[in-house]
């Protein structure tokens, strides 16, 4: 009798929870990155469950390994819709893994919100696919405007990864933006990812003499040039993009990159970041980097939605996310446009050397998301 | 050099690449002279390690004719052990509390495996001695793994003690060693667990199981309690200084840009004395020791070797240690140049090893002269493509000249022509 | 010096050996003779370790069990093979190969003077000191060989059909040298197609037959039995 009683007792509370799914490299080269963002994802779902989940209904997050490799990242977001059964998706940091997962999405009718592909061909065409950050094309604009306006310098030179579409976008719209601005581009070479040594082409640069030094990779690869120009007597500072965030970045490149800048999505130094940035410090012992914030500011939003939305049903969900505005992420305030990207600022930020000796970002400027002139 | 033209005038301004040559993806060239040994240098540099790698391939293969896949993994263990090991050594720039980066205690988990391996050892080889048997095979290859690894401890002891004297020179050839030894006992581990039942096993199944071992190492590497999936920076160990400057600082022919100076740095002169040192250390022990008499004698025949008195499973696992701890020289070198280390799975890692495959078997593979002379010319095409020709396409010029010699010269620059047998 | 008893090998699921028995007493010159396939190269290669005996194998020397030894033990035993087809190593000098003849030894001395003595043994050696043991003939390479496995100080001498494919008159110089061999002290097991060859230099022959000892005896009385002489030496006779 008892026991009938409590089991009884027990069945209400024990609400089905709500399926989400996340798909992001876990492992491999690009482990990091999905490791930050599943972080960002689970500290916000573990709050949100704290508070009383969905209407009463804790969310349940399910994380599949991309290996960072768009064929499995294709099948994660499958495995995710049709044996999982999720509402919806989150994920992937790389875009063209974005680009593979988007079209599983798109295709089944289930809302996806990628935290960080910055690329534009990620939500293009696809009404069911989102983005709570900038895209490259606006990234550009900031770092050319930055260091037009900000450093007044003129000549630019570039060093890209030909391999990789977001470098070679970023190289590119930086270009466009920054002659527009009368800027020029002295110098322009290209590697391919991979390299580990970058002596000839850092050479023609050094031969060249810009003010500014363009390298729109990863950070593992910005650290290396950083370090290698450094040897070659080249003293200009470096700018890159998102691609550089990451705490190993300073580690790395230690002395060599003081000085250089990127833009990025947030600084952890920023005012407004400081709740997000000891509550991750607190759970992981570790700093978060943008991407642990975006995946955060990913998992709320998409929470917001489940909880406004009339149904769970794919096209409930998405009309609500569709119409967000002023959402207040701790990454900064989230508008999804008509094109389902996030307009917000871009911060940029410069490695200094801290008192304790170790290499950090520290918040230089901002760039508004309205002086990108809402091209398109 | 060229002191009568004093230094370069500040310019202005310099105009930008001529579009014809940006749209070919030249830059503009630095002159003939200083670029051409700025050149040879670095891919004598980079080629050297190339080298190193390629010993072990071909030193592999030699033996025991197939492809020890889990080789470049060997030296990407030794470049992160060369890491680890630093870092608990002290070498850093930064206050490691204050960094945020945890102080490198010595490992725990290494402490509680030697200790537990130590027991083992001691259970095992201590029953037969009170009994008064010999040991076994097992129990003696136990006893030595053993010893070897408290060598290994007492080298990262030994890096730190030194570091902490001040010596950091001294400590920084205690790392390499450290780095040398532990890469050996892997080496010593993976032959004795993974191939050696194998050794009358088809090929296949051996090549399976190296590639399967490449990917456990890859693997391994990754956990956290290992070295994590995060790029590091090494700290650097040995003295860097630019030695001497070439010519350089005076404007290019047609005043467009300034030519840059041969740099000769210390750093770089050091890498590849050490590798060169090492190959002519390999080449005398093959061509001119008892062991290296043997190692020959059980690559041409195991049973005709055996039939000698050479005891050749011990052969074949010291060409393993003697491979692994080149690779693990390699990789320190390495960490040392570039400073940056990708996480073990990197693809930077694999596009190394595999050049260094290619270097093997463009030297001809199971040929130790022309593993060093392929590590050589690999490393120098490299650099003199990419510095005169295309240089997006530098992976195409290794692999191109790996097709090239496979038609024109099947068995290598050096092997021999014969069509293999077996 | 060497007793071996119900010796059985097997290659997967064939047979080779089936149980056979065989003796070699000090200082003997003892044959062991049988046609292509009869086991005779098996039985030389089980004595030395290099393939593994069946369980219940016994092969007995000096004394001492060596049936589940490693070659390299059984080479320091004194216990040495000069293997069929020569093995020599193509790719060493013929100074080389002499050294790793040597290679369980550690007697400088003792092995320069051994040295000094083989090439005496074989004066052709002496002549081609310094090349590469591949462009040797077929003779000086059975040459080689034999002084490579004397080199080890050998008590007991495997040899494996020295007779190989070499031309008569060099044949006649091999048999002679296996007879001075064994006048200096060292005893021989031979294993030889060459019946007639065999059984003239030897004490005491065995046949063997699809792995299995069919006849025993001095060599003189198998010489001149007419079994042998048909099966085994009408080529040669």
């Amino acid at each position: 009798m008892a026991c009938g009683a409590m089991l009884g007792g027990m069945a209400p509370r024990v609400a089905e929870p709500i399926k989400v799914g996340h798909y992001g490299s876990m492992t491999g080269s690009e482990a990091t990155f999905g490791q930050s963002t599943d972080k960002g994802i689970r500290l916000a779902i573990e709050e949100i469950n704290a508070k009383g989940g969905i209407n009463g209904r804790p969310i349940e997050l399910i994380t599949y390994d991309t290996k960072g490799d768009s064929g499995e990242a294709g099948k994660a977001v499958t495995r995710l819709i049709s044996s999982d059964k999720v509402v919806a998706v989150l994920g992937e940091v790389a875009s063209s893994l974005s680009i593979a997962g988007g079209a599983v999405c798109q295709q089944y009718g289930v809302p996806m919100i990628t935290p960080s592909s910055t690329n534009p061909r990620v939500t293009m065409g696809k009404d069911y696919v989102f983005r709570v950050c900038f895209t490259d094309d606006f990234q550009a604009f900031a770092l050319a405007k930055f260091v037009k306006e900000n450093l007044k310098l003129d000549k630019a030179g570039i060093l890209y990864d030909q391999k990789q579409a977001y470098s070679k976008g970023l190289r590119d719209e930086f270009t466009k933006a920054f002659k527009k601005m009368g800027g020029s581009i002295v110098i322009d070479q290209a590697y391919s990812g991979g390299d580990q040594d970058f002596s000839a082409q850092l050479s023609a640069i050094a031969a060249a003499a810009p003010d500014v030094l363009l390298v729109p990779g990863y950070y593992t690869d910005g650290a290396a040039i950083a370090i290698q120009a450094r040897k070659k007597g080249i003293k200009v500072p470096l700018l890159g993009g998102d691609g550089w965030d990451s705490e190993q970045l300073g580690k790395i490149a230690g002395d060599a990159i003081v000085g250089s800048y990127y833009s990025n999505h947030s600084a952890p130094d920023q005012p407004d970041m400081k709740d997000f940035v000891d509550k991750y410090q607190k759970k992981y012992g570790q700093m978060p980097d943008a991407l642990g914030g975006l995946g955060y500011d990913a998992a709320n939003l998409l929470a917001d939605a489940l909880r406004k939305a009339a149904s769970l049903g794919g096209k409930d969900v998405r009309d609500v996310l569709a119409g967000t505005s002023g959402f207040p992420g701790v990454t900064g305030s989230i508008t999804i446009d008509k094109n389902r990207n996030a307009s917000k600022a871009a911060v940029i930020v410069q490695m200094a050397k801290t008192e304790k000796g170790d290499v950090q970002p520290k918040y230089v400027a901002s760039v508004a998301p309205d002086a990108a002139g809402e091209k398109k | 050099m060229d002191s009568r033209l004093g230094p370069a005038p500040p310019r202005a301004h310099w105009p930008p690449p001529r579009a014809h040559e940006q749209a070919r993806g030249y830059y503009p060239p630095f002159t003939v002279l200083e670029k051409f040994l700025q050149t040879l240098m670095d891919g004598l540099a980079v080629g050297s390690l190339y080298a190193l790698i390629a010993l072990g391939y071909t030193m592999v293969y030699g033996i025991l004719k197939f492809i020890n896949f889990a080789h470049s993994d060997i030296f990407v263990l030794g470049a992160w052990i060369s890491y680890a090991t630093a870092l608990f050594a002290g070498y850093n720039d930064l206050d490691p509390a204050a960094a945020g980066i945890q102080a490198a205690p010595f490992p725990v988990w290494v402490l509680y495996g030697l200790g537990g391996a130590t027991f083992v050892a001691l259970v095992v080889a201590g029953i037969p001695k009170l009994q008064g048997r010999p040991l076994s095979e097992s129990a003696r290859a136990l006893l030595l793994g053993v010893t070897w690894a408290w060598a290994c401890a007492g080298m990262a002891l030994a890096a730190r003690v030194l570091q902490g004297a001040g010596w950091s020179i001294v400590g920084g050839g205690a790392i390499l060693i450290c780095s040398m030894l532990t890469c050996g006992l892997v080496g010593f581990t993976l032959e004795r667990v993974a191939y050696k039942p194998l050794r009358n096993a088809p090929r296949l199944n051996v090549l399976i199981t190296a590639i399967g071992i490449s990917l456990l190492l890859q693997n391994l590497g990754q956990l956290e309690w290992m070295f994590g999936t995060r790029p590091q920076g090494m700290p650097s160990l040995l003295p860097d200084a630019v030695l001497a400057e070439i010519g350089g600082s005076r404007p290019s022919p047609d005043a467009d840009w300034t030519v840059q100076p041969v740099r000769i740095r210390l750093l770089d002169v050091i890498a590849a004395g050490t590798a060169i040192v090492l190959m002519l250390a390999l080449d005398r022990l093959v061509f001119h020791t008892k062991i290296g008499r043997a190692m020959r004698a059980v690559s041409f025949s195991e049973r005709n070797a055996a039939l000698m008195g050479i005891p050749v499973d011990r052969v074949i696992s010291f060409t393993f240690v003697l491979g692994s701890m080149l690779a693990a020289a390699a990789g320190f070198l390495y960490a040392q140049k570039y400073t940056k280390l990708g996480q073990t799975a990197d693809t930077v890692w694999v596009l190394l090893g595999l050049k260094a495959f290619v270097a093997a078997v463009v030297g001809g593979i199971g040929n130790i002269r022309g593993a060093m002379l392929g590590g050589i010319l690999i490393g120098l095409l490299e650099f003199f493509g990419v510095a005169y020709l295309i240089p997006q396409l530098r992976d195409v010029y290794v692999f191109g000249v790996l097709i090239l010699v496979l038609l024109v010269r099947p068995g290598g620059i050096l092997g021999s022509t014969a069509v293999e047998k077996v | 010096m060497l007793e071996v008893e119900s010796l059985a090998v097997s290659y997967g699921a064939i047979k080779a050996l089936h149980g056979i028995g065989l003796r070699v007493g000090r200082g003997e010159i003892v044959t062991l003779i049988g046609s292509n396939g009869a086991g005779k190269s098996t039985t030389l290669r089980a004595i030395s370790g290099l393939v593994r005996p069946a369980a219940g194998s016994k092969i007995v020397y000096d004394g001492t069990s060596i049936a589940s030894r490693p070659p390299h033990e059984i080479v320091r035993m004194g216990l040495v093979q000069s293997p069929e087809g020569r093995g020599v190593f193509p790719n060493m000098t013929v100074e080389e190969n002499l050294e790793l003849g040597a290679y369980v030894r550690s007697d400088r001395d003792g092995i320069d003077a051994d040295r000094e003595k083989a090439l005496s043994l074989f004066p052709r050696l002496k002549e081609r000191f310094r090349q590469s043991a591949g462009t040797l003939s077929g003779g000086e390479q059975q040459m080689l060989a034999m002084a490579r496995a004397l080199m080890a100080r050998p008590r007991l001498l495997l040899l494996d059909e020295p007779s190989l494919g070499l031309a008569p008159q060099i044949v006649q110089v091999i048999f002679r040298i296996i007879r001075e061999i064994n006048a200096g002290g060292t005893t021989i097991l031979l294993v030889e197609q060459n019946a007639h060859m065999a059984l003239k230099v030897a004490h005491r022959a065995y046949v063997l037959e699809v792995g299995r000892i069919v006849m025993e005896g001095p060599a003189a009385e198998l010489a001149a039995s007419d079994q042998v002489k048909n099966a085994y030496m009408g080529r040669h006779a």
